[in-house]
């Protein structure tokens, strides 16, 4: 790969923001069909690559630094790829077709595809600033003051707090990793705050367990990892964390923030209990990254449907030449019939495949997908695929069927709707969890076979014979 | 429950060492001989379920299990041998028939045994098969009295042309055919087995009496459609479909006596060849009900070569008894193409044991008697003639044909090419080795594909080996070796068996 | 499994020939351990894990195993760049150094032919198509090819 940044005029047929699942497999999609013309990859970050699910085994030190990358160091080579590290892009001119960076560097494209992701929310949390004799929690009762009873000084926190003030991270880049493996071992941290049970706060969890650190969770709604868990599924977690000395409080908030000396000593939540703490990650969920799309251009307004990139299935944007892929983008959720950001690895890479071959002038259909996730957390693997909490189905024709071992930590719940599934949660015991999915992809009748889902030898031989047949005789194809 | 005397016939040695507890024989076993025990986490093995077929010695991976005869189980008796104790016993709990499968174990003189054959020396070379032709093609069907030729004068001298009507004929590139075996006696599997090894060979297959299961149909030209007592299947369609037709008339492991195939053996698809209700039993009578002559036999013969213009070889099959040479002179006389001639070690997939032991004689003897009692008659030409009855190795079917054989039917030595073990359990339909059985788990065990190659390689060895003896004879065709006595000597024989088998004794020159 | 004969293989299921025995699975895990001796390996060794697996309902059964496929979803799942295609010679396979047993791929196969190896580090565990051997241990092993080797 190479670094031009001499040169300030950069030119490629493709380029590509984003040197991640969904940036690096539209490079692979381009190839495909086209081997020649120059691709351009573009990122704020100064890796090679690296893959942002495995900062959490990076943290807890499962991996090293060299097994990060999910690509390998020839990949650029191969593909011939330029990419461009450093390259933080500041807005986009797509009438003339640039990208400009903050450092005032310009690529001009011919074929644009956006794969910037997600950035961490940040919640309306706020920050109270304490002096040296000050103590946290005395002026709990009011939440509106700007300068408190003790000229405490507060705002609200923003992007610019969390990089500055000590203890506050977010968890989601390579760089807040190797931020947060700092600061716990020059500081001996011995316990941390997580603000937000979901996937991102669990997996923090989860590595700053492993380095030995008690890990208190503050989450909002009823229950971990809300929108794949149900309440019996997340007791099994919640468990798992007090066994591990601890703790998991949910249906609470985090309403201040006490810094003392620019650093976070505690954190005080909605019911005014005070945790002392030198650590807080803000796990608060992930959005699509677009603020470089300038909010008052008419481009913006076509591009943004709800919060993210809007693209049809050929992932194209409501803009000339300009494709989307990844954690940025919003399309068809097939279970729901909905438009909306579904921001997990498989499905970025699959848009970005279909992306790149859309660039290079295939007629790849992308035909939407549903969200799924795996966690393995105090070696309790847990898998939720598709819709696990059907609030929005009609009743009538709605079938949830469970299967809860106390004994064995092993729970499974099996969401059929008019025959077919639409969701499937498993934890304790997740083999064969992907002919599931097959069975959801591919919207399999069920309703012969619903008793058997639960049972322990569940597999492809009690499957419908069709759907079966395809599976054993069919020429391995993907479905 | 009153106290079972009798013991087991099998011991089972397992090597702790090497069983890794896979479970392997566990799931192989169709008698549940042996039992995974999960606190111990070891197989528990049964020796009195055993009836030695050594499915799970074959399959374990380490073999780990030895499956062997259990000696000593009764104080010894010269008199009294373990079988008689055994069938009392038995016989003493159930008031029923013994039955058994395949045939007759009796240690009986095996004349094949004590036969020899010959080869050349100085006087006349040997031929090597692999350099010089070698003919074992047979054809099978009624020969001409004479052969009339019309040769014309002048240049066309050379090419006569072949004025004799001659009958229908089978070709086989070998000597050998798979005899009667019934789709449902055995399985689908092993039918699909043997037809297709048949058919790919060039060689013929028999139908029995089981009817003709429509996937064998594209086989048809290898066919031999048996028609039995029951009539099975039997309709225009079935006689057509085959390359030549079988009356049967007896079986040699059974002379005498019907058959019986319980009717839940008669699923589906057996039903529907057999041409019967589904659970139905099968019913053969011991006699065909229209056949109380000869002349009623050259009846039937006539009727199925209306009904097949005349076009197929029809053969008759009967079990070797004592009036075999004459009764083969009748079957000559009624018209037939072909006679079958099962031997008393013929097998079968059920039979009451005291007649498949004590009835009938030695396929070696019938053989020999018919062969010259038709010569004699000076009819020998007018049939071909088939033998069968435990045809065990190339070299009993070489001796067969120099004892005046035209060609041999093997059955059982098909069966164990596809893997049978002789347990002789055919009739509990438990066969582990798919073969003799309709269940599915078990019919699965064999794969027709394998089956199939492996019939044809044995027939491939069977007939590099004919060659191979006939070239040291210095015959290199093998219609020169039919009913060439000269060829064979006896050995430990009487006078009497050597006048009825028409064969010089060892030592002896021409 | 280019390079055998230079063509891309794939193992064919034969549901009508699987008796069930399961040898493919033992042959599998001994094929799989670290001495690849069946004694050794049942007697010493623990967490054998089998990558075929033997399913059996009444007297149906088949042995399935890793299909290779064209558009693998388990690679395109695979979060950590372990799960991957070889273009020539189509083989999927899991570099086992590089998994960090997140089981995201044991969610998308839609066989459900990946394992989870908890033995040591964990691992996604699947059929490699016994890499260099010539044919695959339970092709070899199957009685009845039940399984077969064949070009495509
Ligand atoms: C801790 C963590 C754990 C996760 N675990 C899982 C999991 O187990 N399973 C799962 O399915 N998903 C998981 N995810 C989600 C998964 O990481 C994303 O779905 C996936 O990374 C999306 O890929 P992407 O290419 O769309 O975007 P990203 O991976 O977010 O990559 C965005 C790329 O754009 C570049 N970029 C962004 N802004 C700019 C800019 N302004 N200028 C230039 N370049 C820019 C970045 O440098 C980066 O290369 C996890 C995410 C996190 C953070
Ligand atoms: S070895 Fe063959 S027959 Fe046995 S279970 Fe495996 S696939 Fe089936
Ligand atoms: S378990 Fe291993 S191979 Fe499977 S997706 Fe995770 S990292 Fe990839």
């Amino acid at each position: 790969m190479s670094n031009i940044l001499e040169d300030n005029h950069l030119k490629a047929k493709y380029v590509i923001i984003g040197n991640s699942a969904a940036g690096l497999s539209c490079a692979e999609g381009i190839r495909s069909g086209d081997k020649k013309a120059k691709i351009m990859i573009l990122t704020n970050e100064k890796f090679d690559n690296y893959s942002k699910p495995l900062i959490s085994y990076f943290l807890a030190g499962k991996i090293d630094l060299k097994n990060i990358f999910f690509k390998d160091h020839d990949f650029y080579k191969k593909h011939s790829l330029t990419l461009l590290k450093d390259f933080n892009v500041k807005k986009i001119n797509f009438r003339n077709k640039e990208i400009l960076s903050w450092d005032d560097k310009k690529v001009i494209y011919e074929k644009l595809c956006i794969a910037a992701g997600g950035v961490p929310i940040i919640p309306q949390v706020e920050l109270a600033f304490l002096s040296e004799k000050e103590e946290p929690g005395n002026n709990s009762n009011d939440s509106h003051i700007k300068h408190g009873r003790s000229g405490i000084k507060s705002r609200i926190i923003s992007e610019i707090d969390i990089k500055n003030i000590d203890g506050i991270f977010t968890f989601t880049t390579m760089d807040d990793s190797l931020k947060i493996k700092k600061y716990v071992t020059a500081n001996k941290i011995k316990e941390s705050v997580i603000l937000g049970g979901g996937l991102i706060g669990l997996k923090s969890a989860e590595s700053l367990l492993s380095l030995g650190i008690r890990i208190n969770i503050i989450e909002m709604s009823g229950r971990l990892l809300p929108s794949s868990f149900d309440k019996t599924a997340s007791e099994i977690y919640e468990k798992a964390f007090r066994d591990k000395k601890s703790s998991v409080s949910v249906n609470k908030t985090i309403k201040r923030v006490y810094i003392k000396n620019n650093k976070v000593v505690a954190v005080e939540t909605g019911d005014g209990k005070v945790i002392y703490t030198d650590m807080l990650v803000i796990a608060a969920g992930v959005k699509p990254n677009i603020d470089f799309i300038d909010e008052e251009t008419e481009e913006r307004k076509n591009l943004v449907f709800l919060r993210g990139i809007k693209t049809d299935k050929y992932m194209r944007t409501e803009v000339r030449d300009v494709f989307a892929a990844g954690d940025i983008v919003e399309n068809k959720n097939v279970l729901k019939n909905s438009i909306e950001n579904i921001a997990i690895w498989p499905l970025a890479v699959r848009q970005g495949m279909a992306a790149g071959q859309n660039m290079a002038g295939f007629f790849k259909e992308y035909s939407g997908g549903f969200p799924m996730n795996s966690v393995e957390i105090f070696d309790i693997p847990g898998v939720a695929i598709g819709i696990t909490n059907p609030d929005n189905f009609d009743k009538k024709h709605l079938e949830i069927i469970t299967d809860y071992n106390r004994d064995l930590n092993v729970y499974k719940k099996i969401v059929i709707f008019e025959n077919k599934i639409i969701g499937v949660l498993l934890i304790g015991n997740i083999e064969r969890a992907g002919i599931f999915s097959g069975l959801i992809t591919n919207k399999v009748n069920v309703g012969k076979i619903k008793d058997l889902l639960l049972k322990d030898d569940f597999g492809v031989i009690q499957l419908p014979a069709e759907y079966k047949k395809h599976l054993v005789t069919g020429d391995a194809v993907a479905l | 429950m009153a106290l079972k005397l009798n013991q087991s016939e099998f011991e089972i040695h397992r090597d702790e060492q090497k069983c890794i507890s896979c479970q392997v024989c566990v799931r192989q076993c169709s008698n549940d001989v042996h039992e995974y025990d999960e606190d111990n986490e070891s197989i528990i093995s049964d020796n009195i379920k055993c009836v030695g077929c050594q499915r799970c010695e074959t399959l374990c991976p380490t073999g780990a299990i030895r499956i062997k005869q259990r000696e000593s189980e009764f104080k010894y008796n010269y008199n009294w041998s373990p079988g008689h104790l055994k069938n009392i016993y038995k016989q003493a709990e159930t008031g029923g028939v013994i039955l058994t499968g395949m045939g007759s174990d009796k240690p009986y003189t095996i004349y094949w045994d004590h036969i020899l054959f010959n080869a050349s020396q100085v006087t006349n070379p040997s031929i090597d098969p692999l350099r010089e032709p070698m003919e074992i093609k047979t054809f099978i069907g009624r020969k001409p009295d004479k052969i009339d030729l019309y040769k014309s004068s002048g240049k066309n001298m050379k090419n006569p042309v072949f004025l004799t009507n001659l009958g229908p004929q089978l070709e086989a590139e070998i000597p050998v055919l798979f005899s009667a075996m019934s789709y449902g006696s055995i399985s689908l599997n092993a039918v699909k087995s043997i037809s297709r090894a048949a058919y790919e060979f060039g060689t013929f297959y028999n139908t029995g009496e089981g009817g003709l299961h429509k996937d064998l149909k594209k086989y048809s030209e290898s066919t031999i459609v048996q028609v039995a007592s029951g009539r099975f299947g039997v309709d225009k369609d079935y006689l057509n479909s085959g390359a030549a037709i079988e009356i049967k008339i007896g079986q040699g492991a059974k002379p005498g006596i019907g058959g019986h195939l319980p009717g839940e053996k008669v699923n589906y698809e057996v039903s529907t060849t057999r041409m019967i209700p589904e659970g139905a039993d099968a019913i053969s009578p011991a006699p065909h009900h229209d056949i109380y002559s000869i002349e009623d036999l050259a009846q039937l013969i006539s009727a199925l070569k209306e009904a097949t213009e005349y076009k197929k070889p029809v053969g008759v099959k009967v079990s070797a008894v004592h009036n075999i040479a004459p009764i083969a002179s009748g079957i000559v006389r009624a018209g037939a193409d072909f006679i079958s001639i099962d031997g008393f070690r013929g097998g079968t997939g059920a039979a009451p044991q005291v007649i498949r032991d004590n009835v009938g004689i030695p396929i070696e003897l019938a053989l020999a008697s018919v062969d010259i009692r038709l010569r004699e008659e000076g009819i020998r030409h007018n049939i071909s003639l088939l033998v069968a009855g435990s045809i065990r190795s190339s070299s009993d079917v070489i001796k067969a044909i120099a004892l005046g054989a035209d060609a041999v039917y093997i059955g059982t030595a098909a069966l164990l090419a596809l893997g049978c073990h002789l347990c002789q359990k055919c009739y509990t339909s438990k066969c582990n080795w798919g073969i003799a059985t309709q269940d599915p788990y078990l019919t699965k065990r064999l794969n027709p594909e394998i089956g199939a190659r492996r019939l044809y390689n044995l027939l491939t060895a069977w007939a590099h080996e004919i060659k191979e003896m006939l070239g040291g004879a210095g015959i290199n065709a093998i219609e020169s070796l039919r009913g060439n006595r000269e060829h064979l000597r006896g050995i430990g024989l009487s006078e009497k068996e050597l006048s009825i088998l028409g064969i010089k004794h060892a030592g002896e020159a021409w | 499994m280019q390079g055998r004969l230079g063509k891309v293989k794939k193992i064919f299921i034969r549901e009508e020939f699987c008796i069930a025995c399961r040898l493919c699975e033992i042959y599998c895990q001994v094929e799989h351990s670290k001495s690849k001796k069946i004694l050794k390996a049942f007697k010493e060794e623990k967490d054998l894990i089998s990558r075929v697996l033997v399913e059996e309902v009444g007297f149906n059964s088949f042995a399935i195993q890793c299909r290779h496929c064209s558009e693998a979803l388990c690679v395109e799942a695979c979060i950590s760049g372990a799960m991957i295609k070889n273009k020539n010679t189509g083989i999927v396979i899991c570099d086992e150094n590089k998994c960090v047993g997140c089981w995201m791929c044991i969610m998308a196969c839609p066989y459900g032919v990946i394992k989870r190896n908890i033995s040591e580090k964990k691992v996604a565990s699947k059929c490699d198509l016994c890499g260099d051997e010539e044919y695959p241990v339970c092709v070899k092993n199957c009685p009845n090819e039940a399984l077969q080797l064949r070009d495509i």
